[in-house]
Formats: C-alpha cells, sequence, structure tokens
C-alpha cells in the first residue's frame, strides 16, 4: 500500500510537470472551464428558478443536482479520462504492450502512466463552490455527520464516473478502434442526469437506475441530501445506497477491463 | 468561386467516411430532442409563459439544433491543428484565400452534419407537433437572412479567435471561452426571453444573441416586422467590426508565422 502511493505521487509530479510546461495555455484553460461551465449553471438557474420549481425541484436544488454531476465527473475523470481516451490509441501503437511487461498489473500501470489528469481542477473548484453555495441557501446544516453523507454522496458519483470511462475503454480489447455504440451508452445517455430523472418517462428512469445506474452519479445521492422524492414504487433505500452502489459497479467496470484483457491480441506494431 | 465550390464539396464529403459516427451522431441529437421534449413537458405542460407555449419551445428546440448544427464546427480548432502539424505552409501556398478557404471547408463539415442529425429530428417531430404555427413568408426570409448573417457572424468570431493561435501556438480552450459566452449572451441553452432583464439588455451590445437566437426569434414570428431592421443591422454592424479587426490581425499574423518543423 505504501508503495502504491509512492509510485502514483511521482506518476503525479510527472503529469504536473508537463501541464505546467505550457503554464499560460493550462491556465487560459482552467478560466475558460470556469466560463463554460458557470454559463451551464447560470443557464439551468435562470431557467429553474423563473419557472420556480422543476418537478419540485427548485433552482439551488437542481444547482447540487448539477454540481453533484460535474464534481462527481472532475473526481472520476481526473484518474481515469486519459487512461480511457488513450488505450485505443496505445494498443494500435503497440505501447500497449509495455504494460503487460511491467512488475505491477497492466490495469494500474496503465492508469498512472497516462496520468492524473490536472486540467480537472476547474470542474472542481466550480462545482465545490456552486455546491457550498447551493446547499447554503438551503439550510443545509454543516455539521459532521451531513458533510460526510456528501463526501460519500461525492465518492460514490465519482466511482460511476470512473466506471464509465473504465467500461468505455474496454472496448478498444475487441474493436481496436473507438466504438460509437460505446460512445452514445455512455455519453449522450449521461446527458439525463442534468435534470431530476422523474421528468423523464419510467422507461427511462428504469434504464438510468437498473441497467445504466447513470441516476447514481447525482440524483439519487442529491435526493439523498436533499429528501426529494424518487420514483413512484421505488424502494426508499436507493438514495442512501448511492456509495455502494457506485462501489459495486465500479469493481464491475475493472472486472470487466481484465475480461476484455485476457481477450487482448497484440496487433504486433 | 469555382474552387471553393471544390473545398465545399470535398470537405462535405470527407465527413460521409465516417458511417459510425455520423449514426452515433444522428442517435445522440434525437436523444438529445427527446431529452429537451420532456424538460419543457415538465416546465409548461400545457401552460404558457412569458408569451412562450409548448409548441414554441419545440420549434425553439428544433431550429436551435439546426442553427447549431450549421455552425458547429469551430475554425479555431482547425486553425491550431493546421499550425501544430505544419499543413498551414501548404494551405497559405494555394491560390486561394485562407479565410475563405475555411469558411467553405467549414461550412461543408456543417452542411454535412445539418443533414444528417438536423432532419431525423425534423421527421420525428413531426409527429410531435401539433397545430404550430408555420412562419408567414415575410418571417421565413427575414429568418433566411438573419440566419445567414449568424452564420457568417459565427464564423467570424471564431476565426478571429483562430487567429491567436499564431501567437500562442495553442487556442483549444478558446472553445470554452465561446461556449460559454454563446450560453450566457446568444440563449443558446435556454431562449433569451426568460433571462432576467439586466442580461437581456447586454445581450443586445455583444454579438452572440445575432448568431442564433435572433434568427429563431423571426422564425417564430417574435419579432414584429417593424423591428426586424435592429437585430438585421446589428448584426451587419458586427460583421463589418469583426471583418476590421480579423485584417488587421491577419496582417500581424503571417508576418510572425513559425511553424515547427513543417
Amino acid at each position: 500500500m505504501k508503495d502504491f502511493f509512492k509510485l502514483f505521487s511521482s506518476f503525479f509530479r510527472v503529469a504536473m510537470r508537463r501541464e505546467m510546461a505550457y503554464r499560460g495555455t493550462y491556465l487560459a484553460g482552467i478560466v475558460g472551464q470556469w466560463i463554460c461551465y458557470g454559463s451551464t449553471f447560470l443557464s439551468l438557474y435562470i431557467l429553474v428558478s423563473g419557472f420556480d420549481l422543476l418537478d419540485g425541484w427548485n433552482g439551488a436544488e437542481v444547482m447540487v443536482l448539477y454540481g453533484l454531476s460535474l464534481m462527481s465527473y472532475a473526481l472520476g475523470a481526473s484518474f481515469f479520462f486519459n487512461f480511457s481516451s488513450g488505450l485505443s490509441r496505445r494498443i494500435r501503437s503497440g505501447e500497449f504492450d509495455a504494460s503487460l511487461t511491467k512488475p505491477i498489473h497492466p490495469f494500474l500501470h496503465e492508469v498512472f502512466s497516462a496520468g492524473y489528469n490536472v486540467g480537472y481542477i476547474s470542474h472542481f473548484t466550480i462545482s465545490l463552490v456552486i455546491i457550498v453555495i447551493a446547499l447554503s441557501r438551503l439550510h443545509y446544516a454543516p455539521s459532521l455527520s451531513n458533510i460526510l453523507l456528501l463526501v460519500l454522496m461525492v465518492l460514490g458519483g465519482s466511482m460511476v464516473q470512473a466506471a464509465s470511462l473504465i467500461a468505455s475503454s474496454t472496448m478498444s480489447f475487441f474493436t481496436v478502434g473507438s466504438n460509437p455504440v460505446m460512445d452514445f451508452l455512455l455519453w449522450d445517455m449521461k446527458q439525463f442526469t442534468n435534470y431530476p430523472i422523474t421528468i423523464f418517462p419510467k422507461g427511462i428512469q428504469f434504464i438510468l437506475t437498473f441497467l445504466l445506474p447513470f441516476a447514481f452519479i447525482n440524483f439519487y445521492p442529491a435526493s439523498a441530501l436533499l429528501g426529494k422524492s424518487i420514483p413512484d414504487g421505488y424502494p426508499a433505500v436507493l438514495p442512501g445506497l448511492s456509495p455502494l452502489v457506485g462501489l459495486l459497479v465500479f469493481i464491475l467496470s475493472i472486472l470487466m477491463w481484465n475480461r476484455g484483457l485476457s481477450h487482448y491480441k497484440s496487433t504486433g506494431s | 468561386m469555382n474552387k471553393y465550390w471544390i473545398v465545399f464539396k470535398k470537405s462535405l464529403k470527407s465527413e460521409t467516411i465516417y458511417r459510425a459516427a455520423t449514426l452515433s451522431g444522428v442517435a445522440g441529437s434525437l436523444l438529445g430532442f427527446f431529452m429537451q421534449v420532456f424538460l419543457w413537458k415538465a416546465l409548461l405542460g400545457a401552460g404558457v409563459r412569458q408569451d412562450t407555449s409548448f409548441s414554441d419551445m419545440l420549434l425553439y428546440v428544433i431550429i436551435n439544433s439546426f442553427m447549431l448544427e450549421l455552425t458547429r464546427t469551430n475554425v479555431a480548432a482547425i486553425i491550431e491543428n493546421s499550425m501544430i502539424d505544419g499543413t498551414i505552409s501548404m494551405e497559405l501556398l494555394r491560390p486561394m484565400s485562407y479565410k475563405t478557404y475555411l469558411l467553405t471547408s467549414a461550412l461543408g463539415k456543417n452542411t454535412y452534419g445539418t443533414l444528417t442529425r438536423t432532419i431525423p429530428v425534423l421527421i420525428i417531430s413531426a409527429f410531435f407537433v401539433k397545430g404550430v404555427s408555420i412562419p408567414d413568408l415575410h418571417s421565413f426570409l427575414l429568418f433566411v437572412v438573419s440566419a445567414f448573417l449568424g452564420i457568417l457572424l459565427m464564423f467570424e468570431v471564431t476565426y478571429l479567435a483562430g487567429l491567436l493561435a499564431f501567437w500562442l501556438q495553442r487556442c483549444w480552450f478558446i472553445e470554452f471561452y465561446l461556449m460559454g459566452f454563446e450560453r450566457i449572451f446568444g440563449g443558446t441553452m435556454i431562449p433569451i426571453w426568460f433571462y432576467p432583464e439586466f442580461l437581456k439588455k447586454l445581450s443586445f451590445f455583444l454579438p452572440f444573441r445575432y448568431m442564433t437566437f435572433e434568427p429563431i426569434n423571426f422564425f417564430l414570428g417574435k419579432t414584429p416586422a417593424r423591428e426586424a431592421w435592429l437585430p438585421v443591422l446589428m448584426a451587419l454592424f458586427w460583421l463589418v467590426v469583426l471583418n476590421v479587426l480579423d485584417r488587421c490581425m491577419w496582417q500581424m499574423a503571417v508576418k510572425r508565422l513559425t511553424v515547427n518543423g513543417g
């Protein structure tokens, strides 16, 4: 375990230095992301508060909902985005084979060497600010247990986000190239998490809860935090289970990745 | 003129290679459309807000996605890429204006995107939209004019931003700024008529609302005919301003062009 952190921190320093080589670009990028996501927050807020309520959620509550989605994405993607988006290229070029010869598990080596993506600091900071402001406007008591609950919910959501990135990279073992079906399932379907899932038809609620559990990224965590109602007839424990569901799909995605790995044939280049 | 027609056709054709990407694009845009339908159903139901009914919003969503597709390609990214891999030195040698070349190739890409991604949405939505007032000829013509100006305006802004690559080498982040400004001041995510008063006023003084939002207003007949001159004139004004700016910048840019490795 000690070695694990030593390895991670040295890989982390390399990633940080790589970004800082273009300091101006890096900073301009961060400000740009703030503006871009800030505009999404602002539009959503104007929209919902202009109409008073969106299916029982007020403006500040929708801010928490979207904030959780962005924050969990920032956490999940900072560890797994480079890994996920680069895998098919590394397989095609043959670089991936090097990971098979290292004295640590190929999955860990891939994650570490792909690098921690420091760019997501912008997503994280803006979502943190928005969540804190929104929660204080909703008089969410900053007690220790409440903060702990918030942290657990964010971690659960991050693991779902990470799992979807890991799952999408798994396809590269089979197709050696990008896979639009997977992209569709994992990127386009995720759009539904910007709004409370109760505004969508029953079928979509079912898919987002039980098949592609994106509702556990932010909808169930937010309803656990704010006590919002979940779809009719769904077990009342679902919101509280969010961190566990996150852990479960995270583990499942790694198992899936390993299954994919056993199918791997080098491209030989 | 003929050579630009060739560029247009080639760039349209080069998009057709990516069949799988096209299919997932169609699926994605349909999904996005349905999401908007459910969202506005939940918000508006059978009611009316700010003079806007559910079927108005459906039209807004459709025309908005149509306009966004027509202006989708970010020329800044194209300029940056050809700076990085050195193709810019070849492109500058060609017997055509670099700016017009970029415009036509972007139009080619966007035309393909519009055809493949907007038409399925149009067909599907024909089942949803009932009793919608199709614009009269006058509004429709104004829409066409202002949509045309909007496309040019969008191009000018991204082109101007893309020229920054000559100084910075990198400009991928510009896309985020533009997207943010378009969302806040251009009404690409939610229509400006729901905005608070001060944002609404501010948006008149920036170029962004004349890109996609004013054309939509014309299509929906929300701009009265005697006020139509204002958005059209403002779009023209911004086109002239940006054109002058980018000419000056271009003069400076080509002087300091450095190509790494070519």
